[in-house]
């Protein structure tokens, strides 16, 4: 456990560190935030029977959080360390291997609460209120940074698999299909039938349809408990899969 | 638990990579406690591939070995506990300062708390670090990084160190500071495993060393001994566009010749006494009218012993220099 700690705040500092690592990933969402409310506030009013009387930034605000939370930065960070020797250190020391996963989970939770802030009260700057309140714009942030952690598994997965930086950096352009490949302009029986089942069978589509129920709808237990079991089983699957790539790294 | 007196005993390890590729072929090895064993051999001959399987981090193909006490595959956290490491690649984590990635390795072995920071000071001081320890890495030069990276290893003291070519790519000044250290922590009683590619290093380090090339032990002994094998003097004679055949047949039979290695341009006679052997050398080409260019007499280095067991000379170790060194010894 000692060992998580130490290289769980060995992660947080170079969060720290390196802003310049993490500020670029906070400009894409306030800017897909800021374009896409001026885009199409005038279309959908707050009069809009989906937006229940909130303007469009509440509808947007979870598709921005998701794209402040799901980054490559963590598989970069350890695609680097692979390549300048330092990994290896950690290999040969006598601690477990999945502790250097772990502990970089943590500076994702870390990181992953502290960007969803950063979302969530410029949401606030744009006019949104946080229909389930306090607790729930807490739980708001919790879930963003959560599912963060999930998908952090996969560019740790690529990182470990391909041990190249390139492959590892791009990973991170999978998750565009995941995102607009959901209802995140309009509900699901908005958009075309086509996309509307490309959508459904996303699970990225049930994390924002949660996320969004906090922010419009307030505490609807059936969309947050969808949204938690897919972050939950995103997380059993991509991390479970890096906990084991690092397990029989170079073992065979 | 193996006899303590051999720190590492290595039988038939082999390694072969995808595509068939046979990096390391069956090799034995055999380190005593407390000495300073070499690994000796040109860039791809099966170093570091080897040391990476004597690490854990690598396991073998075929074969098996025991580091201090512990065999690699089997009991892989016992030899992890014991043995330090210092790559090829230097392994540092340029965000954080020296002090706090000495801190850090200390926690990973356990050594934690008021106990993990004396232990730092300590390592700082042996790698004369202490000024720079609250700078980030990054900002470290070649040899400074090198050698946090061995104090880095050293932290939970040890009994076997591995080191993975320490000096390549540093300058003469830091390979000498490095050279030092190495001595230091082995007079403290660490067995160390080095590996390197040059000669020198080996000759002025290493108590025992192997010469290792494409994946297979060529020799191996104490440097003195290898280096009496194959003679007391090499005379080393430039042929100047001269037949090589034709000058060793010219020269025939020398008293005390041991062997004659042609290499290039030059013709090397492995002799008894290098100094007599010059005189009758150059009476027998006059007698026979074969032009030559210069003729020297050296002891035999590393470098002859590489020479004699592979046929070639050790990639970026030039005769000239390692006869000047013999000399200059």
């Amino acid at each position: 456990m000692t060992e998580v700690l130490l290289l769980g705040r060995r992660a947080v500092r170079e969060v720290i560190r390196y802003p310049e690592a993490t500020i670029p990933t906070l400009f894409i969402p306030l800017f897909f935030l800021a374009v896409n409310i001026g885009q199409v506030s005038e279309t959908f009013p707050d009069t809009t029977p989906f937006l229940n009387g909130q303007g469009y930034a509440a509808f947007q605000l979870p598709v921005s959080l998701m794209f402040a939370v799901a980054t490559a930065t963590t598989g970069l960070a350890l695609v680097t360390e692979i390549d300048n020797g330092y990994f290896d250190k950690l290999l040969v020391a006598p601690i477990k291997r999945t502790s250097i996963i772990i502990g970089r989970l943590g500076a994702d939770l870390v990181r992953g609460i502290a960007a969803s802030f950063v979302v969530v009260l410029a949401g606030l700057a744009f006019g949104v209120h946080i229909e389930a309140g306090i607790i729930g714009a807490i739980v708001l942030i919790l879930l963003a940074a959560a599912f963060g952690v999930a998908y952090a598994g996969f560019g740790i997965l690529v990182a470990l698999k391909t041990r190249n930086v390139q492959a590892t950096n791009t990973s991170f352009l999978l998750f565009f299909p995941l995102l607009f490949l959901t209802p995140n302009f309009v509900p699901f029986d908005r958009l075309t039938p086509v996309m509307e089942t490309l959508a459904r069978l996303n699970p990225v589509s049930y994390v924002i349809v949660g996320l969004r129920s906090l922010i419009i709808d307030g505490w609807v237990a059936k969309d947050l408990l969808i949204a938690i079991a897919v972050i939950a089983a995103m997380s059993v699957v991509l991390i479970g899969l890096s906990l084991r790539a690092i397990k029989t790294y170079d073992r065979n | 638990m193996e006899a303590s007196s051999r720190e590492i005993r290595a039988t038939g390890l082999s390694r072969t990579f995808k595509g068939g590729i046979d990096a390391v072929r069956g090799i034995d090895l055999s380190v005593n406690e407390g000495e300073v064993f070499g690994f000796l051999g040109p860039n791809g001959a099966g170093k570091s591939t080897t040391v990476r399987m004597l690490c854990t981090l690598l396991p073998p193909t075929s074969g098996e070995a025991t580091v201090a006490g512990a065999t690699i595959v089997s009991e892989a956290a016992d030899v992890r506990r014991r043995i330090g490491v210092a790559l090829q690649e230097i392994g540092l984590d340029p965000v954080q300062t020296g002090r706090e990635l000495l801190e850090l390795q200390c926690g990973l072995y356990g050594i934690t708390g008021a106990e993990g920071r004396k232990r730092t000071d300590e390592l700082l001081e042996l790698v004369g670090l202490t000024e720079a320890a609250d700078r980030r890495t990054k900002t470290y030069s070649g040899g400074m990084k090198r050698r946090l990276d061995l104090a880095s290893a050293l932290v939970h003291r040890p009994s076997v160190l591995f080191l993975d070519e320490p000096t390549t790519g540093l300058d003469p000044a830091s390979r000498l500071t490095v050279w030092e250290e190495v001595r230091a922590i082995n007079a403290g009683g660490t067995t160390v495993f080095l590996t390197t590619q040059y000669l020198e290093e080996a000759d002025e380090l290493c108590n025992r060393l192997a010469i290792i090339d494409a994946g297979t032990i060529v020799a191996g002994g104490t440097p003195e001994k290898l280096k009496g094998e194959i003679g007391n003097d090499v005379v080393s004679v430039a042929l100047d566009g001269a037949d090589a055949a034709e000058t060793e047949r010219a020269i025939g039979a020398l008293p005390g010749l041991e062997r004659v290695v042609a290499e290039g341009e030059r013709l090397h006679l492995y002799v008894e006494d290098g100094a007599s052997s010059i005189a009758e050398i150059v009476r027998k080409l006059d007698a026979a009218k074969t032009q030559v260019g210069a003729i020297s007499v050296a002891r035999p280095s590393l470098d002859d012993v590489f020479l004699e067991a592979t046929g070639r000379r050790l990639e970026g170790a030039r005769p000239e220099e390692s006869a000047e060194q013999e000399e200059a010894a």
